[in-house]
């Protein structure tokens, strides 16, 4: 059951978190601005909360899931140093080394 | 470590501290406006009484009964704006007496909330509370005035107290109405 939620990919690269971050400020900045002008204008403190909740709301859909635009900038990592023959056949060595010792 | 938890956090705590600012901004717009709106007091009819008190010190006090009307503009815009979710409107009584120099009794109240209708117009009202004085200061007393003030109550910020521009002062009977047995 848990390593099925952990299956679930949620990551997001650097860029990829800062832009989420930008987008969902710019986001409720906004609708606090429309929600502002508009709860005076009408008179309703009321609509000012519910247009600020309606875009933490589409903030919400827009970054918390890691949308493919947040993966574009992935880290780009060496390649895997493909491992020697040497190792392989001085581990085996070591472990047979314990072994001879106990 | 950036992860969907740790993004929702962020997003929640912004939004909390952008609704604060909001609802200051609310108080703000509305803290330095003046409330006071005409308001038009008419008596139409004075009885005054005198009965048991049983209340105070077994004496016989004075009691008074006044019709009313009023009217008022008070829901308008200027004193329903948006940082106002109800208004507590009451009107009292102010007089003078030998033992106190001012007399505050409150006789009617209404709780009016957003929404309702906009101009209070009333005609011929009973006081709701009784008009007691604690002593016989009502009899003959020439200066009554009688004023509506209101409490605001507001989404954020102070609770205003308004005094309402207008009142009406009144002069009270000589005699007291004499209680008929039939």
């Amino acid at each position: 059951m848990l390593s099925m939620f952990k299956s679930i990919p949620t990551h997001m690269d650097y860029k990829g978190q800062k832009l989420a971050e930008q987008i969902f400020q710019g986001i409720i900045l906004i609708s606090a601005v429309i929600g502002f002008v508009y709860g005076l204008i009408i008179e309703q403190f009321g609509w000012t909360v519910y247009i600020v909740l309606a875009g933490f709301a589409v903030s919400c859909v827009l970054t918390l899931p890691p949308w493919p635009m947040y993966r574009r900038n992935p880290l780009s990592w060496q390649p895997a140093v493909p491992e020697s023959s040497g190792e392989l056949t001085q581990k085996p060595q070591e472990s047979l080394k314990k072994k001879k010792h106990k | 470590m950036n992860t969907v938890l740790s993004r929702a956090n962020s997003l929640f705590a912004f939004s909390l501290s952008v609704m604060a600012a909001l609802t200051f901004g609310c108080f703000i717009t509305t803290a330095f406006k003046d409330r006071r709106v005409p308001v038009d007091i008419r008596v139409s009819k004075v009885m005054l009484k005198n009965v048991d008190d049983f209340t105070g010190p077994r004496e016989r006090s004075d009691l008074g009964f006044i019709t009313f009307d009023v009217s008022a503009d008070i829901l308008h815009r200027p004193v329903f704006d948006w940082n106002v979710k109800q208004l507590f409107l009451y009107l009292s009584a102010e007089y003078a007496t030998k033992s106190n120099a001012l007399n505050q009794v409150v006789l009617w109240d209404k709780i009016v909330l957003r929404g309702e209708n906009t101009k209070l117009n009333l005609r011929d009202m009973k006081s709701k509370y009784f008009f007691f004085d604690d002593g016989n200061g009502l009899r003959a007393n020439k200066n009554i005035t009688l004023t509506l003030s209101w409490n605001v109550v507001p989404n954020a910020g102070i609770l205003p107290l308004v005094a309402g521009r207008g009142y009406v002062s009144l002069p009270f009977p000589d005699s007291y109405e004499v209680a008929r047995s039939y």
